[in-house]
């Protein structure tokens, strides 16, 4: 990556964020950001700016005004001369603290419930978190001409149909806040998924927990908030102990604690505990307990929190009762009453409906395995690998699958 | 900008005519929140119910004129508002005054701007 890819990926949020709140136009934002990184391939030969993120914002800024020009005067308008070029050296002095922060009002923009909830997610990443179309549909496993036509689709309804650039007042963000909660969980269950993404999903998963952070601090009485800022960084202090050294996934009871970041920890547990104090037991804390309770865990000499773990599933359950949940909670209580009354439960669940969803057939073929069903246990083994996991839950899976086979 | 609000209900909750208790109730209401969004409202109107709708279909350059509503649906267009607001956010908060007489739908649909 050079060091323009790379600062067109860290400050594209900010930057498209700040021109679409000056312009409110999500297109001329885009476009501009994206003419700015154009000019910078010269621009930025021999030396790079000292603030690349202002550089870009300013370069941007002005690409944006003049199409605005022009727009305007092929509609006949008069208008008074430009202002004069910005100079090079001005450029490279820009100070990036001059752009205002503008990424929540971006957000809820993204996230407002006129969009279709699948658009809302791919466009949050695109523009606050700077991930590039490809990415996204890779990600969310669509063709980029599907995503595209559905990005196209959204901020065309956004600018039709008058979506404020505003964030909403307070009265407004019980309703606003769901679902913007809900497309962060979208957008980081998949940087989650790839337990192996080192580079191009790190920097996305990056970008979440900068978003919950910012979201977090300025919603400090809003439990849900707090809750989901906590899980993210408590799954994202495992990221390093998620694989090992020749590539294969790590279960989370098998991963080194020692591994973990703890500063990450650490910062979870202030922003769960804000959500405890609030007096929250809504489903997203509940969440961030089950997380939190793992990462009390030092060494692999502590017992797992298996009771624990499925104490607050039960509890969860009671709020949210998903098959994903179910599936869950069927983990922890294999540890607890066994395998068969685990397996009763995850066969209990509607097959045709988690027929696609992979961990279903790992954790059965995990119970099937422990009963000593080797052939249904390779069945369900065969059925997870056939559903084109990523390399290092592949790893993981052949390797299950390997020792049934001796 | 101009929002057009549409009123989707099952009709047959108002009875055959128009001037049964449950219209007049309805009216009353709406006639209410007319009052109450003064100059924001540019125009209104209620529907006569679907029974009375005529479709002037037009089908590979022939015309034919038949009875019925253009979709038989199980909700119907009963009424509209059009009103004036300075975004969608503002347009759903009146949408959401709209009354209806037991369950229904607002439809909230920019206008094209020329």
């Amino acid at each position: 990556m050079t060091a323009l890819d790379r600062a067109a990926r860290d400050h594209k949020g900010r930057v498209v964020a700040a021109l679409a709140a000056r312009f409110r136009d999500l297109d001329l934002a885009e476009e501009g950001f994206a003419e700015a990184c154009a000019r910078a391939v010269t621009a930025w030969v021999p030396t790079p700016p000292r603030d690349p993120a202002a550089w870009l914002f300013r370069v941007a800024d002005r690409v944006a005004l003049d199409a605005l020009r022009k727009r305007a005067i092929r509609a006949g308008a008069a208008l008074p001369p430009p202002d004069p070029e910005l100079n090079a050296e001005e450029l490279l002095m820009a100070d990036s603290a001059l752009i205002p922060d503008e990424r929540l009002r971006l957000i809820f923009i993204c996230c407002h419930p006129a969009i279709h909830p699948e658009a809302r997610a791919a466009l949050t990443l695109k523009l606050v978190c700077g991930l590039s179309a490809q990415e996204i549909a890779h990600a969310f496993l669509i063709p980029e001409t599907t995503l595209a036509q559905r990005l196209v689709r959204a901020k065309r309804k956004i600018a039709d149909a008058g979506v404020p650039f505003e964030v909403p007042g307070p009265d407004a963000w019980p309703d606003r806040l769901g679902a913007v909660l809900s497309t962060i969980e979208i957008a980081y269950a998949k940087a989650h998924e790839d337990a192996g993404g080192a580079g191009r999903h790190a920097g996305y998963a990056r970008e979440i927990l900068d978003i919950t952070r910012t979201l977090a601090s300025l919603t400090p009485q809003e439990p849900e908030v707090l809750a989901l800022a906590a899980t993210v960084r408590f799954a994202e202090a495992r990221r390093p102990a998620r694989i090992d050294a020749t590539g294969m996934m790590v279960p989370l009871d098998r991963q080194d604690p020692a591994l973990w970041d703890q500063a990450l920890i650490a910062e979870g547990r202030i922003h769960l505990a804000r959500a405890l104090a609030l007096g929250s037991t809504g489903a997203r804390t509940l969440q961030a307990l089950i997380h939190a309770e793992w990462c009390l865990r030092r060494s692999l000499v502590d017992p797992a929190p298996w009771r624990s773990i499925l104490v607050l599933y039960d509890a969860l359950l009671q709020l949210r009762d998903d098959p994903v949940i179910r599936l869950n909670r069927a983990v922890a209580l294999a540890e607890i009453a066994g395998p068969a009354v685990a397996l009763a439960e995850v066969d209990a669940l509607d097959a045709a409906m988690l027929a696609d969803f992979l961990p279903w057939h790992a954790v059965r073929a995990d119970l099937l395995a422990r009963l000593d069903l080797t052939d249904a246990a390779c069945a369900a083994y065969d059925a997870a690998l056939r559903l084109k996991p990523e390399k290092a839950e592949r790893l993981w899976l052949e390797a299950q699958r390997t020792t049934l086979d001796r | 900008m101009q929002y057009m609000l549409l009123i989707y209900e099952d009709e047959a909750g108002y009875g055959d005519k128009y001037d049964s208790p449950e219209v007049r109730d309805i009216t009353a209401r709406h006639m209410a929140l007319v009052g109450e969004l003064g100059p924001t409202l540019v125009s209104g109107a209620g529907l006569m119910p679907t029974a009375t709708a005529t479709t002037v279909r037009t089908t590979g350059g022939k015309q034919a004129v038949h009875d019925g509503p253009f979709a038989e649906t199980k909700e119907q267009l009963g009424g509209y508002y059009l009103i004036e607001a300075p975004d969608l956010d503002a347009a759903i908060a009146i949408a959401r005054r709209i009354p209806l007489r037991v369950d229904g739908a607002i439809e909230v649909r920019p206008l094209i701007v020329h």
